[in-house]
């Protein structure tokens, strides 16, 4: 833990053994766990491309990928750390800087987060704040400064404890995206966070550098597109490997990360014209929409729904941390500093379908971008996926159910919370939702 | 004679260079690579300027030239302009060589923006009209109104833009027997003292120049000869009107506001129109937003039903990559 980083504020004052002690019980839980989750999805998809041991091994906490960070910052590179994706990544490896996601998956910690906020709050945040009191996380340990969207109440809230820790730069996302002025202000929010990374890393953002970012984040575009739209026909990859390919592009070197899955991709789509498939092809098929799901904790719903019986594979996700998360590319007309950083800056706030977001005609972007996977995948029901205490994304579910029903998809509301208690029942929930859809399908 | 034999040859090169720029316009089009059409654009403008050049040499019916064009916008929307005006082609040349320097253009505000497009309707209004006005109140007698009606022809000021930088009859701009022209020079030169007449042309071809390199596409914003009929398809009955419609898919548009920010005359109604055909009066087909719109099959060129062109997903490597 640092120490000497001003008055605590919110975090609570721990020995350093009970640290340690609490540090080490939950480092044996999730690396059993990890491994354990990825035996089972190794299990579910038998013929599993050996390329996936790739991300297998980028998943790992405290794995190769923690080492490689902390040898390039002993190489003088800085790590920033963001909470949300509306951190501006480009801007981020502009200043050659290395971008982690740090909002955390484990569940363990959630326990330390309640002592500090409520257990009402989102178990996103009470985990982000349990992590960050123990020093657990590998990725928020490692990054030198976080930037903190102030999307949600939790979101808000958890930059001010987090501040305890880390030097936070807070980015205030407007609640209307659809105006002049919020786009104004979203600029200049960046313009400020983009003086912090230069002042932070030492590095001046050029428009050259810029550029070189933008293009980085284009490939990688097109590769994470790629690997969605194999997920459209008759499923040649599990739901959960490509949400687990999805979410270690938030802390793998993204270089790195296009190369291998270009390489997956090709794969199957050798696969795809081998007829060789990840499972039957009237396996129903299910979107996850709503809280994010992160790794590697909260696995739990897509393990229940793809080892179920009968089985659902999951093919298409709304989360920020999943299919949401590279979707849209920055789209520079001109390749001026200015139209550049417009572009990062609109890139980030106007495709965004995040529930934070409200507008006169009922954040429509959203229902729209459902419909639109819904009918690109061949979507057969949608698990609407909340968190207790996600205040935005449980009020949003009427208006995205009245949506879904007209164009007569079932949506299944499933509320949990981190925890492991509510396997059991959410197991029979799911199952009998999945029989529905398969006598649907069959029908 | 020997200047006569070098401008021949000069003609030759420039018509050589046309031509190769419309064989490879063909290429492009043929070798799949639709998503580059704002480089297609070039090429299709200079060959469309040199088809011009030949369409004056046969004909000194201007009147007929106008009617087609108006015809055109009737039934294609502003594709003229976006696709065919020489002065089109000089503009979007200064914005390349804006780019090349790396400078920003200016966004006029919008309320501007709409400002100078209905201020087209009342400078065709203006043009078409003084004629008949003139005519009534006798200008042999009227020395203002006889100087008034000289070039003040609708056909001339409405033809104004379309001159191409050759042209087959007597010019002021004379370089090496060619005759060289620019939008407007003629109406101009007509106007100004004789002594003034070169130095006013020049300062208005600085001006239309200097203002596109700072605004895209200025001159465009109120040109009358742009004037569109696009806007008769807001009343019931002609909505059948216009042939080329952009088309806009409102699932698969999350609104990411590209569209809006790379249209060169800042046409809003793409971005905000929910969806369906969107033919607005200020567009000119030029196809920017559709090239750059990174969502499958969200914006479409339709043709009378029929799909010409649609937005597609420009981070996929393309078939000849």
């Amino acid at each position: 833990m640092e120490k000497g980083f001003g008055e605590k504020k919110y975090m609570v004052e721990l020995s350093e053994r009970e640290v340690e002690d609490l540090r080490n019980s939950v480092k044996a839980t999730s690396l059993k766990l990890m491994d354990e989750y990825i035996e089972r999805m190794k299990k579910t998809w038998p013929n599993r491309p050996k390329i996936m041991e790739y991300f297998d091994e980028v998943a790992k906490f405290f794995g190769t990928r923690e080492k490689e960070i902390l040898k390039a910052k002993e190489e003088g590179r800085k790590v920033i750390g963001y909470t949300c994706m509306f951190a501006p990544i480009e801007l981020i490896l502009a200043a050659d800087a290395i971008p982690v996601r740090v909002s955390s998956g484990i569940y363990d910690t959630t326990k330390l987060g309640n002592r500090i906020v409520p257990v009402e709050v989102c178990p996103v945040v009470r985990s982000t704040i349990g992590v960050g009191m123990i020093g657990f996380s590998p990725h928020l340990e490692v990054s030198d400064a976080l930037i903190t969207p102030l999307t949600c109440d939790g979101m808000a809230k958890l930059s001010e404890i987090l501040s305890d820790r880390k030097p936070v730069w807070t980015v205030c996302p407007p609640r209307l995206k659809d105006s002049e002025q919020s786009m104004r202000f979203w600029r200049e929010e960046l313009q400020s966070v983009k003086a912090k990374i230069e002042k932070l890393t030492g590095t001046k953002i050029t428009a050259k550098k810029l550029k070189t970012a933008i293009e980085t984040m284009h490939r990688a575009t097109r590769a994470f597109r790629r690997l969605q739209e194999l997920r459209r026909g008759a499923p040649v990859i599990m739901g959960r490997d490509a949400m687990l390919v999805n979410q270690t592009s938030a802390w793998d070197d993204i270089e790195r990360w296009t190369k291998k899955t270009e390489e997956l991709c090709s794969e199957l789509e050798k696969r795809r014209q081998e007829k060789i498939l990840a499972c039957a092809p009237d396996t129903p098929r299910i979107m996850i929409a709503g809280s994010p799901a992160l790794w590697p904790d909260n696995w739990k719903l897509p393990n229940l729904i793809e080892e179920a019986n009968p089985q659902g594979v999951i093919v298409a996700d709304e989360f920020c941390s999943g299919d949401r998360f590279l979707f849209d590319p920055v789209g520079v007309d001109e390749w001026t500093m200015d139209d550049m950083f417009n572009a990062v800056a609109e890139r980030y706030l106007l495709p965004s379908t995040c529930p934070c977001f409200t507008s006169e005609d009922g954040n429509v972007d959203r229902v729209n971008w459902l419909k639109a996977r819904i009918e690109e995948r061949r979507v057969d029901g949608v698990v609407y996926h909340v968190f207790r205490g996600c205040m935005l994304y449980a009020m949003e579910y009427t208006r995205i159910k009245k949506a879904l029903d007209k164009i007569n998809v079932p949506v299944y509301y499933l509320d949990t919370d981190y925890t492991r208690e509510d396997v059991g029942q959410i197991k029979t929930r799911v199952e009998a939702f999945l029989e529905m859809l398969k006598s649907r399908v069959e029908f | 004679m020997w200047l006569e034999i070098l401008s021949e040859i000069l003609k030759l090169t420039v018509f050589a260079g046309l031509a190769l720029a419309g064989a490879l316009a063909i290429l492009i089009w043929k070798r799949d690579l639709k998503t580059k059409v704002s480089y297609l654009r070039f090429f299709v403008q200079a060959a469309a300027m040199a088809a011009l050049f030949l369409l004056f040499s046969y004909t000194n019916e201007l009147l007929y030239v106008l009617i087609v064009i108006i015809l055109l916008t009737l039934f294609l929307g502003r594709l003229f302009c976006g696709w065919l005006c020489p002065l089109g082609l000089y503009l979007d040349l200064m914005a390349v060589f804006r780019k090349a320097l790396k400078i920003r253009y200016w966004n006029l505000p919008d309320k501007l923006n709409k400002l100078l497009n209905k201020l087209r309707y009342l400078l065709l209004a203006f043009f078409v009209a003084l004629p008949f006005v003139l005519e009534k109140i006798e200008p042999w007698q009227w020395s203002l109104a006889k100087f008034l009606m000289g070039p003040f022809k609708p056909v001339s000021v409405l033809l104004g833009p379309v001159e191409p930088l050759i042209i087959p009859w007597e010019s002021r701009l004379k370089f090496y027997g060619l005759n060289l022209s620019y939008p407007y020079a003629s109406v101009i030169a007509f106007y100004s003292g004789e002594s003034f007449a070169l130095a006013n042309m020049f300062l208005f071809i600085a001006l239309t120049l200097a203002s596109s390199f700072v605004v895209r596409r200025f001159w465009c914003r109120f040109c009358p000869t742009g004037v569109s009929f696009a806007v008769l398809n807001r009343f019931r009955g002609f909505r059948w009107i216009p042939l080329l419609r952009l088309n806009k898919v409102e699932e698969k548009c999350p609104k990411c506001g590209i569209c809006k920010r790379v249209c060169p005359v800042q046409v809003l109604d793409v971005y905000e129109r929910k969806g369906g055909d969107i033919a607005p009066s200020m567009c000119m087909l030029c196809l920017r937003c559709v090239e750059m719109c990174p969502y499958e099959e969200c914006l479409k060129l339709n043709m009378a039903g029929r799909t010409l062109f649609k937005s597609r997903n420009w981070l996929e490597p393309s078939k000849i990559e």
